[in-house]
């Protein structure tokens, strides 16, 4: 058993890093790998490595938050996406755009706020005197995101017409923006997040089972709830005011690495943040490329291959 | 009433006098008001901000979404539109109600004239529109004919410049093959950078940008374009200081205007760097 468990943890950061070598290795210009000339030196370190590693940042907050808050509502649909904390993460980012340009902390800041802001609302109002009930939850996350949307509309509507050009880009995910300082702040995200969920994994286990065994068991679950629903918000905001909405990435990497390894959060959350990195990184390569030097956005990419592949897995489940 | 053919090929009719029309794009709203004829403008968009009459005109709402009910209230003759495309319902409407649908959309300088000739037409404007015509076309085949005898005039060793046009920079977005703009720059004397990348407006790879180290930068100015993308920071145009903005109106915008655009950009071609 726990040979397998150093295999599989073998296998994956290999994947990573054999993901990483692909895809700074592949671009719209063709690089040699010794002997860059200072303007290829410039495209490779100033352009394409921190996309590279922007990706793999992204993808692996995206998948851990929507690993954890899976096992948290012991609903495999549960997703960043669904529950509004996407949308308000990405609400934020816009707000921290139009309003506080000059400040370069304000997008994620912004969009943190906005993603925790909308986690709250939606546990409040899926909150009932008997408990929290899931279907509410789901329900209250699809209003709250849609009611989050059309504050989007509106806000893109205001907005001149260049600036609605990148945002409508933006809002279907888009890595192109990346510089390092994205990067560190999205790294500090995932790594925080990461840790700290991670050291969850064995409350939510058990709350898996149900809430009131857990509690019998000694888990404090209001707070280990506090506890998902603020790195989810702190993961998902860096992610989206780095890279704007990258769909179904929550959704599915969780999904394949429980099918793989089981459901074990123990594994299952850290693992989802080193499978989410390579499947970001890989699509974002399919962004770059497919059609260079023109680009397509990341989003549209996870989308494409994320949704047919859900409605396998939603199929065969 | 008459016929006429509009840019898409269809079949218009229109009343020999054309007192009423609206305008749903800037483009369209300049020519007219260049031939003379701004005066029978009763509606234009929000966007259409040239010439400065257009100020007391109603809007009716934008270019992709039109007020249809201020339209038909307007009681327009006919309806001028750059692209029937994404509007194939609204024409649809507006046709059952007696509004002409006519479809401008000139893709570059020898069409603007050609669709300048052809709005004197409907317009009873044809002696100005000719008149204007005579004199636009002039100043471009001056434009033109002196940036080839900078290029291949006397003194051969001038090569011509590279150049970049950043239509937004942060998504990196360029002129591609199908853009008037390309076509605007070669005769302004200088070489498009991305005349070879498909589509009109392509997001291009930064990495790509960066080899491409132009010569010379040109800014569609506006709100966030103001500089050239971080991916430019060392090409020869950064480092020579041969960056430049043009207002974004002009450049965007296939109308007369599009010769202002020419002369500027070959003016700043011809400038020195650093």
């Amino acid at each position: 058993m726990q040979n397998r468990h150093i295999l599989s943890w073998f296998v994956l950061i290999v994947s990573l890093l054999l993901a990483l070598l692909l895809a700074v290795s592949l671009g719209s210009e063709r690089l040699p790998i010794f002997d860059l000339s200072d303007s290829q030196a410039a495209i490779f370190f100033d352009i394409r490595f921190p996309r590279v590693l922007l990706g793999a940042c992204v993808g692996a907050s995206l998948a851990t938050a929507g690993a954890s808050l899976q096992a948290l509502l012991r609903n495999p649909l549960a997703e960043p996406y669904l529950l509004g904390v996407s949308n308000g993460a990405a609400l934020g980012t816009m707000i921290a755009f139009v309003f506080f340009e000059q400040f370069v902390f304000a997008r994620p800041l912004l969009a943190f706020a906005g993603a925790g802001l909308a986690t709250f609302t939606v546990y409040q109002m899926a909150r009932s005197r008997a408990g929290m009930n899931v279907e509410r939850l789901v329900l209250s996350g699809v209003i709250v995101t849609t009611f989050l949307s059309s504050i989007i509309v509106l806000l893109t509507s205001l907005l001149d017409a260049a600036r609605l050009r990148g945002f409508t880009f933006w809002l279907l995910g888009d890595l192109s923006q990346s510089t390092m300082n994205g990067f560190y702040m999205t790294l500090a995200g995932v790594v925080i997040g990461t840790i700290v969920l991670t050291s969850q994994a064995r409350p939510l286990n058990l709350m898996m089972i149900g809430e009131r065994d857990a509690m019998d068991f000694g888990v404090e679950v209001g707070r280990v709830r506090m506890i998902v629903f603020g790195m989810a918000s702190l993961l998902v905001g860096t992610a989206v005011a780095a890279s704007g909405s990258v769909g179904y990435v929550g959704l599915i990497v969780p999904h394949l690495v429980r099918l793989a390894i089981g459901s074990d959060n123990r594994l299952v959350i850290p693992f989802s943040a080193i499978a989410g990195a390579i499947f970001v990184v890989l699509a974002d390569t399919v962004a770059r490329t497919a059609i260079a030097p023109r680009e397509l956005p990341v989003g549209a990419i996870t989308a494409l291959i994320g949704a047919p592949l859900f409605i396998y897995l939603l199929k065969r489940s | 009433m008459r016929e006429v053919r509009d840019d898409l090929g269809r079949t218009v009719k229109i009343p020999r006098k054309l007192d009423r029309a609206i305008s749903l794009a800037p483009s369209l709203t300049e020519m007219i008001f260049a031939i003379g004829a701004g005066d029978k403008l009763v509606g234009v968009t929000t966007y259409c901000n040239y010439p400065a009459e257009t100020a007391s005109i109603e809007k009716v709402g934008d270019t992709q979404t039109p007020n249809i009910e201020k339209i038909i209230a307007l009681k327009p003759q006919v309806a001028f539109v750059s692209t029937a495309s994404q509007l194939e319902a609204f024409t649809k409407t507006l046709e059952e109600q007696g509004i002409a649908v006519y479809v401008s959309n000139p893709k570059n300088l020898d069409e603007v004239f050609k669709d300048l000739g052809q709005l004197g037409d409907m317009f009873g404007r044809s002696a100005a529109a000719e008149d204007l015509v005579i004199s636009l076309s002039g100043r471009a085949s001056f434009v033109r004919h002196q940036a080839n005898y900078h290029a291949e005039g006397s003194d051969k060793s001038v090569e011509k410049p590279k150049v970049f046009v950043q239509v937004s920079k942060e998504p990196l977005f360029t002129i591609g093959s199908d853009s008037f703009l390309t076509a605007l720059v070669e005769q302004a004397g200088g070489v498009p950078a991305t005349k070879d990348v498909p589509t009109a407006y392509p997001k291009l790879s930064k990495e790509r940008a960066a080899s491409l180290n132009p010569d010379v930068i040109i800014l569609s100015d506006s709100d966030d374009n103001r500089e050239p993308n971080l991916a430019f920071k060392d090409s020869k145009a950064v480092k020579n200081g041969r960056v430049y903005r043009v207002n974004a109106d002009i450049l965007s915008r296939p109308g007369p205007r599009l010769v202002d655009a020419l002369e500027e950009i070959a003016s700043k071609l011809k400038e020195k760097g650093k």
